[in-house]
């Protein structure tokens, strides 16, 4: 029987297993002295109490299923997601460099998959690839998922890949479990680390959960394809290899139902009066001075290709409109990179920046609290710097 | 019209941080609460019962998987409008991946009778962050789907028009139903029950189905039915105390520049 | 030697607090310590000192009207904890400078900076551990204020409906005198007899003092010194304004977290019936309400236009139009059948006065009642932009916001003056606030300079009429220095003199915050004048 198993020999009967799970699915009970965790019947296997023990006397058993013909899988695929004129996007390039060290270590070939025309082949065999399977059916041209579905599980079915990766892009995402639904088999989803145990050939497919807070390591050990998304820019894409070789194939779409969803089309998005969207962001305090410094600003936020933010009092003063206003009474910003410009740090101002990603504060105040939210941080004139950085960015472009 | 909301309990907060003097994990995860993308899809459910014309009454379903507690977010669910509850709860569910989970969900659908005609989840959940349930239960129940939706523009005579993200941008797609979407979290704010919506809820059933009430396959259930495994967790490290960038104001900048250019900027 | 800093462009912020009135200043520090602060009290000898933390405040107790700006933020450490042997509460000492939110969050995790707590702190700390969730029950709008600075005031929210002001939950303050002598105070260690209060400082000094005579209303309160026979010592310090010594430490008595806590938004087509809705529930929920909030027409008016204004507001919830007043209930109960129980009373009251219980929302998810807090302070933030919007056209107009409580019979006669007042001077106005206590906010909204100048002489004649009706000036905010002229209408000058007269016992040089509570000349002594000798004493 598989379920949550506690080791009586070395529980200590601390509670922590307790306290981790979230659905009173183990208890600890017993006389003083002799206090052992339980697991009962509202466990959900979540694991959380694995994790939580101090002294490993909780596992998660499980009766290993009959492993289905693994060894007749064999080699890698990265699913090659094409932009409007059938060029791979970048993340495919990507995986194809990652792809090609796991079956190298595996001993194995590396298969692109380009629904396209095989012209744009030749890139994918230099990154890396052995072979490239291209359809260039003119129902594939509208990314419908039911369509790539049938014609990659068709192409796995026959050909029997033991891993396929693909890019965690919007249609990524969609693709990847609906195949994974077909073919039965496990999917990772969002993976920044993969490694595979070459003998076993099990990948390791490791992913963030709970916001980033946590990170886990996930196996498939009994099903065929392994597969799992990577985001655009986990990987770097390997520089190309002009002589390398490779064989090119083109395949038939095959027996594919009709698509069912119809595009009216497609909005590319306009710059808005929003932050939230932004990447980088540049947020500005009463630290800078004046009014007048605020086109200084805003050519830095170009330079940068991003957009510009402030503190509430930036607002009340009327240097910026209150869309820029960034904290508890303005908007929560998640940017990659927030350079942080003559900005105290009140605790509400704190509250809106959390979600950044990088913070880098320019503040004349060593003691300025904004300073305990950056990764870096740049004692001094704020304006001064401000200058000096935007000319070098200048002379940079 | 019938309407699938599937949902899911997740902790109240996703906060993990490492005990430095056991090394363990802690996830003090308080109580559970409605994800919140599924909130956001029950309330596109419920505008939709709103908006329904008096020949063609819309009725809301809620689905989940989970432990019997589960049973009061269901409850909570029925207090703001949907109309029932089924809850799949067994220990035969315990330890599934989404594989598993979208196995059971597809039986929870086929136990409301009559096929539902648009399947309603959230683009994801705050605790996996898969995205995956959607698309596969999407599959397992041969109904298209349309992920990522920020708006549902129109849904006429049995044909739906919703604004969904793409990678090339916002597209505005059509399609018929039967039809499931996932949805993001801004597209709509979940209503809060009124004092008569709390009490009615009160004495609403939710329908708890085991396993077996399922007609489950044990096999493709739970931990045995899961091809994945997760064989480590681990609190990502984290940069402690900000960097210095010294110098003088230029050489303060020319670092930010390589900084900044080693983020690609 | 702690840095004292001339007043410079950099320290600008630091001339204005959240009342938007800007004062001066020569010179600014901030303390670490208390050893630090009597350092700094012995180097700007005599000048004036006014004393400031996260200006928060309303009434513009931390504005400076000229010399030394004492700002106390930095004193920001988390003193000790100790259990009382009688009612098992825990009461937690901190600096003057810890900020509520951050406190909030501390007691919430349980992770309170404990570095160089003694052996007795650290055995408080383990039970706290254990113990259940804890908290501290004062919660004013602006969670970002610092505890000093709310003792200060003696500081209300929306749950004083239930457990009164700050004052209540202060068990002990340690006070820095401008003397430089400090003074310990422990809650039932120094009382009064009858008006005489005798207090001894920690080096043997003792003060004899006479308290004022006047008899405070017997409502809620924050306006001038707290006095009644035989108080307790502690009482007289918190809500004094700063004008009396410098908090250096503050014990807070903290509070077991209810089990279960809901609100409900009740919404009515129109005002008397959420008047009389009020006056129906109070008694039927007993103490099971721990807050009764109250929006106008007016306010949600603001709010629908702000959601549709404004992405940081587009997260509010859609009020229907015919929504028209809104009475928000706290309910705290110890179980979720105690608070059905509540919420079909507050159903029945619905009823009664013409309303339907259908239009409510309750919110029992921390989702729902994060919601619920932001509809409620959405609507100050609102107006408050406004104001900042219409200040931009006419740097005059500022906040015209009303601080006036009554008793419980009342509570529609003021309504009825403020609704008739504003009228009559043809203004417009947003109206919320602290229904439960018959408290409301009344803002007046002004569109010019001749507006606000109605506004300011509306809000005279509302003191002298709420004072009439029983009734205090100032509820919560305090009086600072925006609100001295309401407090004379409300005592009248012999009450002042006497108060001054204390201060100066305390304060010889009047150099701790003047012009708080009354103007400067008055603390010195000299006779009100006549002119403001207002009314109000009938």
């Amino acid at each position: 029987m598989s379920g949550l198993v506690v080791d009586s020999e070395r529980c200590i009967g601390c509670g922590r297993c307790v306290r981790a799970c979230g659905c009173t699915g183990i208890v600890v009970e017993g006389p003083r002295g002799r206090r052992l965790a339980r697991p009962t019947d509202a466990c959900i296997l979540c694991a959380s109490c694995v994790d939580a023990c101090p002294v490993d006397a909780i596992s998660v058993e499980r009766e290993e299923a009959g492993a289905a013909d693994l060894a007749s899988y064999s080699g890698y695929w990265v699913f090659c997601q094409t932009d409007a004129s059938g060029a791979p996007l970048p993340v495919a390039f990507e995986l194809i460099g990652r792809a090609r060290e796991l079956a190298d270590a595996r001993g194995c070939r590396l298969t692109a998959l380009l629904p396209a025309a095989a012209n744009g082949a030749a890139p994918l065999i230099a990154a890396g690839a052995d072979e490239v399977l291209c359809c260039a059916d003119p129902r594939l041209a509208d990314d419908d998922v039911e369509v790539f579905t049938s014609w990659i599980c068709h192409l796995a079915e026959e050909r029997r890949p033991e891993a396929i990766l693909y890019g965690a892009t919007v249609f990524g995402r969609v693709l990847a479990p609906a195949v994974a639904q077909r073919l039965q088999t496990g999917l990772t989803a969002d993976c920044t680390v993969l490694d595979v145990d070459a003998q076993a050939g099990l990948l390791q497919q490791t992913r963030p959960a709970f916001g980033g807070n946590l990170m886990a390591t996930i196996v498939c050990p009994a099903h065929r394809p392994q597969m799992a998304t990577v985001r655009p820019g986990v990987f770097s894409a390997p520089a190309p290899d002009a002589s390398r070789t490779g064989s090119v194939e083109e395949v038939a779409l095959g027996d594919v139902p009709d698509a069912r969803v119809r595009s009216l089309g497609v909005e590319t998005a306009a710059a808005q009066d929003t932050l939230t969207d932004a990447d980088v962001l540049v947020v500005v305090g009463r630290g800078i001075g004046s009014k007048k410094n605020i086109p200084l600003m805003q050519h830095l936020t170009d330079l940068l290709g991003g957009k510009l933010g402030c503190t509430r009092p930036v607002v009340e003063t009327g240097w910026l409109e209150y869309w820029h206003q960034v904290g508890q009474t303005g908007v929560s910003v998640a940017p990659k990179v927030l350079l942080s410009v003559g900005v105290s740090g009140a605790v509400q101002h704190l509250a809106g920046i959390g979600g950044a990603e990088t913070v880098i504060a320019i503040n004349e105040d060593p003691s300025a609290p904004i300073f305990n939210a950056a990764h870096y941080r740049v004692e001094g004139d704020c304006i001064e710097v401000v200058r000096e950085l935007v000319a070098r960015l200048e002379a940079r472009s | 019209m019938r309407i699938l909301v599937c949902v899911k309990a997740v902790p109240g907060s996703t906060e993990v941080k490492m005990d430095p003097k056991t090394n363990t994990i802690v996830r003090d995860g308080g109580s559970a609460v409605l994800n919140p993308f599924d909130a956001s899809a029950l309330e596109v459910a419920l505008a939709l019962k709103d908006a329904a014309a008096a020949g063609d009454p819309v009725r809301v379903t809620v689905l989940s998987m989970g432990i019997p507690a589960t049973a009061k977010i269901l409850r909570d669910c029925i207090a703001r409008g949907a109309d029932d509850a089924i809850l799949l709860s067994d220990r035969a569910f315990a330890g599934a991946d989404t594989l598993a989970t979208t196995y059971a969900l597809s039986l929870g659908a086929a136990a409301m009778g009559e096929a539902p005609d648009l399947v309603l989840c959230g683009k994801m959940a705050v605790d996996g962050d898969t995205a995956q349930i959607g698309p596969e239960l999407a599959g397992a129940l041969g109904i298209p789907c349309v992920a990522d939706v920020a708006e549902l523009v129109s849904l006429a005579d049995g044909a739906l028009t919703v604004r969904h993200a793409t990678d090339a941008g916002v597209a505005t797609v059509e399609l018929a139903l039967p039809a499931l979407l996932t949805v993001a979290k801004d597209i709509a704010q979940l209503r809060m029950p009124s004092i008569a919506g709390v009490r009615a809820a009160e004495d609403a059933p939710v329908r708890v189905l085991s396993a077996a009430d399922a007609g489950a396959d044990s096999a493709r259930c739970g931990l045995a039915g899961s091809p994945t495994q997760v064989v480590r967790s681990f609190v990502p490290e984290r940069s402690g105390a900000a960097e210095r960038v010294e110098g003088t104001a230029a050489g303060q900048a020319a670092k930010l520049v390589d900084l900044l250019g080693g983020m690609g900027l | 030697m702690i840095d004292i800093h001339p007043l410079t462009a950099d320290f600008e912020d630091y001339l204005r607090d959240e009342s938007r009135t800007v004062g001066s200043a020569q010179s600014i520090s901030f303390p670490e310590s208390e050893a630090e602060v009597r350092e700094i009290l012995a180097r700007t000898a005599p000048s004036p000192v006014t004393l400031q933390g996260a200006r928060t405040g309303l009434a513009a107790g931390a504005v400076p009207e000229g010399g030394h700006v004492m700002n106390l933020s930095r004193m920001n450490r988390y003193r000790g904890l100790h259990v009382d042997g009688e009612t098992g509460r825990f009461h937690l000492c901190v600096e003057p400078g810890v900020i509520l939110s951050e406190l909030r969050k501390r007691l919430a995790k349980r992770e309170i900076p404990a570095a160089d707590w003694d052996e007795a702190s650290l055995a408080a700390l383990a039970r706290f551990e254990q113990a259940p969730a804890q908290f501290f029950p004062t919660d004013p709008t602006e969670a970002s204020a610092e505890l000093g600075g709310m003792a200060a005031c003696n500081a209300s929210g929306a749950r004083s409906y239930r457990y009164g002001a700050m004052r209540a939950h202060v068990s002990a303050v340690r006070v820095v005198l401008a003397t430089g002598d400090v003074l310990a105070l422990r809650r039932g260690e120094a009382r009064a007899r009858g008006r005489r209060l005798d207090l001894t400082c920690e080096d043997g000094r003792s003060l004899s003092l006479d308290l004022p005579t006047y008899v405070m209303p017997a409502v809620k309160n924050a306006s001038g010194y707290y006095v009644a026979d035989d108080m307790d010592a502690v009482d007289l310090f918190v809500g004094s304004d700063g004008t009396l010594g410098i908090i250096t430490e503050l014990e807070l008595e903290l509070l077991p977290v209810p089990a279960v806590t809901w609100g409900v938004s009740c919404f009515f087509e129109d005002e008397s019936q959420a008047l009389d809705f009020t006056i129906a529930a109070r008694p039927v929920l007993g103490g099971r309400a721990a807050a009764f909030e109250y929006f106008d027409g007016a306010a949600l008016s603001i709010l629908r236009r702000q959601k549709s204004a404004s992405a940081a507001f587009s997260g509010l919830p859609q009020v229907p139009e015919r929504y028209r007043a809104c009475v928000f209930v706290e309910l705290e109960c110890d179980d979720e059948d105690q608070a059905l129980e509540s919420l079909d009373a507050i159903g029945r009251a619905m009823g009664e006065v013409g309303a339907d219980e259908r239009d409510t929302w309750v919110a029992r998810t921390d989702v729902d009642r994060e919601c619920q807090r932001f509809f409620r302070h959405a609507v100050p933030e609102s107006v408050n932009m406004l104001i900042d919007e219409r200040r931009r056209t006419d740097p005059v107009i500022t906040k015209l916001g009303s601080d006036m409580s009554v008793p419980d019979d009342r509570l529609h006669d003021v309504v009825a003056l403020y609704r008739r007042t504003l009228a009559e001077a043809g203004l417009e106005s947003a109206a919320w606030g602290h229904i439960g206590n018959n408290h409301l906010h009344v803002n007046v909204l002004p569109r010019d300079a001749a507006d606000y100048a109605a506004g300011k002489e509306l809000f005279k004649r509302w003191a002298a009429e709420v004072t009439a009706m029983g009734g205090a000036v100032s509820a919560e905010h305090g009086v600072g220095k925006m609100k001295r002229d309401f407090l004379l209408t409300m005592y009248g000058p012999e009450h002042i003199a006497e108060m001054a007269r204390l201060k100066r016992r305390f304060d010889p040089e009047v150099r701790l915050n003047r012009g708080n509570l009354f103007a400067a000349s008055e603390a010195e002594g000299q006779p009100v004048p006549a002119a403001f000798a207002a009314k109000g004493d009938e």
